[in-house]
């Protein structure tokens, strides 16, 4: 089989909905900035692009109307390029990543953008017109809010309100780090004179956080404070066969060595990561062991740190640069954002395998493990 | 017109007169010091956040604290160049406000008014060094606290004062910041200031002196006379108990020694002795009243004698023939006549004794205390309750001065009507119209001149003039019941074949505070259904019948507009609000549903909003979030930020001018009127309720929903969803009043909802089952 390799990734700022400086931003303008960015960098001819698939998990309104095939026309990609949306919720972009690297192993095409776009300040989670199936609302737990499901790993699992705050002041003080040392500017885009991410709170502490109400039940654990923010964002990478980088000169930054995807019970929906990082690990025949990169999404810091527990992760592997309790989760681009991310980490630390990985909304995960060159 | 406005000094005073007027829709260029020079606007932005912050909100919508712009003087002074009227609003130093003015005069516009808010340094003073410009462009502006509460403002034009220029500045004050201007002398405390202080040392002076408790006092003083309930200590400890010296010490200052407050105007040592430890009142450590957290909460008041404190007692009871008689109460028996006498004896004949002095007339006394000082009645016509000749004799009794415009009444009433026309007697001995201003229309005018066109036990119909009538509510708290419902079945063909059209108004404390629920408890204990469905579906019917009867209607909420008093709004053609309109569909807070028409009438709205995006559940959804949480409006422009008021309904921001206003707009419809045609609904049937329902159960998990709240949102989800209605399907105005009407009645068999509506009437809370 063809090799496919990630060889570039961008992403916007990210800033908090509603507030942040991207609120007024439309979602395919802001997308269509990093796209450009990515192009820019990499130095790919976007003549040789297959198609833009981008993932978003809310596709109405303005991230309505097939928004990849717009944010194609916006950035004036070439008009030969395709362009799909893709909606598997928070993996949505991560998907697109998976659907690329498939396309390019079924010798559907060399180059593909796989990007994420979500406006949470312009299209509300839910959408504008949400109507839930009364009879499965009554049955299932499919509509269950994600923090009730933060809530119930948390009791499932024994993760104490301590643990997780304690979590989240660690995310934010890598992604303060981060910042400090310069290594978050290389993957940022600037959009409209907007440089640096809005979402970061490096100077949290325990204290503040235990001073938090919890968010979503009065008698829970789970607070704004440890929870991922609501956030405007984009994020994209470049999927292309190993070969044509190498041909091409693209900036190669790891190998796809195998994906997954794995279904579970929607009221422990963090918990998605386990078995497709289970099922992603053993198609590469590798164990937990061998990796020197996590990208493991924080949705929540109860579900990462139950999902920690149960696949045996190295805490010191995980989210180097912070998560998304500090860095924000604007669902459709998380994906690539960490897709990009452990990839641009592999090569950073020279380290031999990543794995990314993430909960999804409804009962779902979805892992990437990626290999040095 | 005022087009731009700067405020110079950004305390509570300045900062409060800047909100009022951005509230009026002006932009407003807030200065004061620096006090930081890297933050050189700091002192006015610090202002501007305490204002965003106010508790009652000084601002009436988002909009308006856009409006206002924080500066200083050192850099921005300059800038008073571009607008036209410029309200000082510095500490009371007269160098400091000599200074400013030296600077505002190089650089104003001429023309530009400029006006102090001084309530101390009479305004001769304030002009002195300036040029006859200045003078003549200068005036005393004298707004009330808090500035967008408080409709008194008084103004003083001195003899070199423009008479063009205060007109300018009196009818913007009046029309756009809704205040009631009073014009005053340049006199030392000027009118309400001068009486209220005056009154507050004689019923402070009278309690030391007579051995009254300060319980009694208040209970004395307060409600029987018509003055708010916190009676004199309570008012002194809302105010601050450290303003008395020194309003003692201006009012001292500046007044002739022969003034009869300097005989009055002594310390007491226990008042001293407060302040000195800290009890200022509420602001402070408490005051005279305080409350005794240790104790658990325990309301307690101080011993005038021993200085101690106790748990406040029950006060003296006042017998019921002086509750409501004011010539009873200053001869009741025992401490209750002797201290109403005390307190109003002295200050009613010191205010008669203002006139020629301070005011021409008696109106604006009286107008001023009622505005300033909340009190029921003015000093003239608190006289006229006593009975003139009563009260002179009394005085001369014990040997007391007859101020001149009482010997001038000789017994005569200082109010009167004659022939429909209210009248007062003026300094001449004359009786003269009371003259509204051009654009005010009272209906207490014209109920003084003229019988209702129709009346019930519960509401009344009136002729107002030009082909217009008003449909008056007069129940308790303007209550709603059958028999408002019935005169509205009856005005609706007598309007269409006599009158243009009808305007909704009343001028009681409240425009409505809803549907009678005292009625309604009595029906529902005798389980008398059969009743409680007729009225609901009675008040349906009236409600439609206003909407599509063949002629305007315009509703002129104001003050309190709830319940069924908000689904009459929400039926009119137009509304045309007083800004301090506090309006909601608050049904869900006593365990029941709008029922009169309101959840269909709101999602009309919600659908007609530019901002709502298109699909069958936004309006739903915004029509649920606002009625499930029971949502108040926090003014007219509130109102429509939540969506009870359209875009297109009107403001008036000075209460006498509502119902001129929703009259002007009504007879502007008459011609080629045609009535609304009904709305038709797509509603999302259960796929929307059961979004719905998954935010209740997320409200109730973070204990923000009660158990009962629960079963109440799940009914108006019924209805605001269409019930048994596919997203197909078009919902008819008569399917959903049906439906309204269905789940209504359900909850009101419920024990729970019954628990909440007799919660709500016997203790004014609702009941959170």
């Amino acid at each position: 089989m063809r090799n496919v390799v990630i060889a570039g990734y961008a992403r916007s700022p990210f800033h908090l909905a509603g507030k942040g400086a991207l609120a007024r931003v439309r979602p395919d303008d802001l997308a269509a900035d990093v796209v450009r960015g990515l192009i820019a960098r990499t130095g790919v001819d976007a003549a040789a692009l297959e198609d833009l698939i981008v993932g978003c998990a809310f596709p109405e309104g303005e991230q309505g109307f097939n928004i990849a095939r717009l944010i194609g026309l916006i950035a004036d990609l070439p008009l030969s390029v395709g362009g799909m949306t893709v909606n598997r919720f928070c993996g949505s972009s991560m998907s697109a990543i998976h659907y690329a690297a498939g396309q390019i192993q079924l010798g559907a095409g060399e180059v593909f953008i796989a990007a994420g776009v979500e406006s949470m300040s312009r299209v509300p989670m839910m959408g504008f017109n949400p109507m839930p199936n009364p009879a499965l609302a009554k049955k299932s737990a499919a509509y269950l809010g994600m923090g009730d499901t933060a809530e119930n790993v948390a009791a499932k699992f024994g993760i104490s309100r301590a643990a997780q705050e304690a979590f989240a002041v660690e995310s934010q003080r890598k992604a303060g780090a981060a910042i400090a040392a310069g290594l978050l500017s290389d993957e940022i885009v600037a959009v409209g004179g907007v440089e640096a991410d809005g979402t970061p709170r490096p100077g949290t502490t325990a204290e503040a956080l235990a001073g938090l109400k919890p968010a979503f039940s009065a008698n829970g654990s789970v607070t704004a404070g440890t929870a991922s923010p609501l956030t405007d964002g984009a994020a994209a990478v470049l999927v292309c066969s190993e070969d044509y980088a190498v041909a091409n000169g693209l900036p190669i930054l790891a190998r796809i060595k195998s994906v997954a995807i794995s279904g579970c019970a929607p009221e422990i929906m963090g918990m998605g990561p386990v078995e497709s990082s289970r099922k992603a690990l053993a198609r590469a025949g590798i164990s937990v062991g061998d990796l020197d990169v996590v990208e493991l999404n924080e949705a929540f810091a109860s579900q990462s740190l139950a999902c920690i527990g149960e696949l045996g992760l190295d805490v010191a592997k995980v989210n180097i640069d912070g998560g998304a309790i500090a860095i924000g989760h604007p669902l459709g681009a998380t994906g690539a954002r960490i897709v990009g991310k452990a990839a641009s980490l592999l090569k950073r630390t020279g380290g031999r395998y990543a794995l990314a990985t993430q909960c999804i909304g409804g009962g779902q995960g979805i892992a990437t493990v990626l290999e040095a060159i | 017109m005022v087009k731009e406005l700067c405020v110079i000094g950004a305390g509570t005073m300045g900062a409060g007169i800047a909100a009022q007027a951005a509230n009026a829709g002006v932009p407003v260029l807030l200065l004061d010091i620096v006090r930081d020079a890297a933050d050189r606007n700091s002192v006015a932005a610090g202002a501007i956040e305490r204002l965003k912050k106010a508790e009652p909100a000084a601002f009436m919508s988002k909009a308006a604290a856009r409006l206002v712009e924080a500066g200083n003087i050192e850099d921005d002074l300059g800038r008073v160049a571009e607008c036209d009227w410029v309200i000082e609003a510095i500490v009371e130093k007269i160098e400091l406000k000599h200074a400013l003015y030296e600077k505002l005069e190089a650089v104003r516009t001429p023309g530009t008014a400029i006006s102090s808010n001084t309530s101390t340094i009479p305004l001769d003073r304030l002009i002195e060094g300036r040029s006859e410009a200045f003078a003549r462009d200068f005036l005393i502006t004298h707004f009330f606290n808090p500035p967008r509460y408080m409709r008194l403002l008084e103004i003083v034009a001195g003899p070199k004062s423009d008479p063009a220029l205060v007109a300018k500045v009196s009818d913007f004050a009046d029309r756009a910041m809704g205040k009631t201007v009073v014009r005053a002398k340049d006199t030392p405390g000027f009118l309400a200031n001068r009486v209220g202080t005056y009154w507050l040392q004689a019923a402070i002076n009278a309690a030391f002196e007579q051995g009254v408790s300060i319980e009694d006092a208040d209970a004395i003083g307060g409600k029987p006379m018509g003055v708010p309930k916190t009676g004199i200590f309570g008012l002194v400890d809302l105010v601050g108990i450290d303003l008395m010296p020194y309003l003692k010490a201006s009012l001292t200052g500046t007044l002739p020694a022969n003034d009869p407050y300097q005989s009055i105007a002594h310390d007491h040592p226990l008042i001293l002795k407060m302040i000195a430890e800290g009890y200022t009142g509420r602001k402070g450590k408490g005051g005279f009243y305080r409350i005794n957290k240790e104790a658990g909460k325990v309301k307690e008041a101080i011993n005038l004698s021993t200085g101690d404190y106790a748990k406040a007692a029950k006060p003296v009871s006042i017998p019921s023939a002086a509750q409501k008689d004011l010539k009873a109460l200053i001869s009741a028996p025992g401490v209750v006549g002797a201290y109403a006498w005390a307190v109003l004896g002295p200050t009613l004949a010191y205010a008669a004794g203002l006139i020629g002095e301070a005011s021409d007339d008696i109106l604006a006394i009286d107008v001023a205390m009622k505005l300033g000082y909340n009190w029921k009645y003015g000093p003239f016509e608190l006289i006229d309750r006593i009975g003139g000749a009563d009260f002179v004799a009394r005085l001369q009794a014990e040997g007391r001065e007859i101020p001149a415009i009482l010997t001038l009444a000789a017994g005569r009433p200082f109010y009167r009507v004659e022939e429909g026309v209210r009248q007062y007697l003026g300094a001449d001995g004359e009786y003269h119209a009371i003259a509204r201003p051009d654009g005010v229309l009272l209906l207490e005018d014209i109920k003084a001149a003229s019988k209702p066109v129709l009346k019930s036990a519960s509401a009344a119909l009136w002729d107002i003039g030009d082909g217009v009538v008003a449909l008056e509510f007069t129940g308790k708290m303007n209550a709603l019941d059958g028999e408002v419902m019935k005169l509205i079945e009856k005005t609706i063909p007598l309007v269409a074949e006599q009158y243009k059209a009808l305007v909704v108004y009343n001028e009681g404390s409240n425009f409505s505070a809803g549907a009678n629920l005292g009625l309604a408890i009595f029906a529902i204990n005798i389980a008398a259904w059969g009743e409680v469905e007729k009225l609901v579906a009675g008040g349906q019917k009236a409600y439609k019948a206003l909407k599509y009867a063949p002629f305007p209607v315009v509703a002129a909420p104001f003050g309190m507009a709830l319940g069924g008093g908000c689904e009459i709004c929400l039926n009119a053609d137009a509304v045309q609000a007083h800004a301090e309109t506090y309006i909601g569909l608050v049904e869900c807070g006593v365990g029941l549903i709008p029922g009169w028409g309101g959840c269909g009438e709101l999602m009309v709205r919600a659908a007609q909003s530019p901002k709502a995006p298109k699909g069958p559940m936004p309006p739903v959804a915004k029509a649920f979030e606002t009625i499930s949480t029971a949502t108040v409006a926090k003014s007219a422009a509130n109102a429509k930020e939540i969506g009870y008021l359209r875009p297109s309904d009107g403001i008036t921001m000075n209460r006498d001018r509502l119902l001129a206003d929703a009259k002007a707009r009504a007879l502007a419809m008459v011609e080629g009127y045609t009535p609304p045609a009904p709305p038709t609904f797509r509603l999302p049937g259960a796929s929307g309720k059961t979004a719905l329902e998954l935010a209740v159960k997320g409200f109730r998990a973070r204990g923000l929903a009660t158990p009962y709240d629960e079963v109440v949102a799940d009914k108006l989800a019924t209805v605001l969803t269409g019930g048994d209605a596919d997203v197909v399907d078009t919902v008819t105005e008569e399917q959903l009043l049906a439906l309204e009407l269905r789940e209504f009645m359900t909850l009101v068999r419920d024990s729970r909802t019954q628990a909440r509506v007799e919660h709500m009437l016997t203790t004014g809370k609702p009941l959170r089952n």
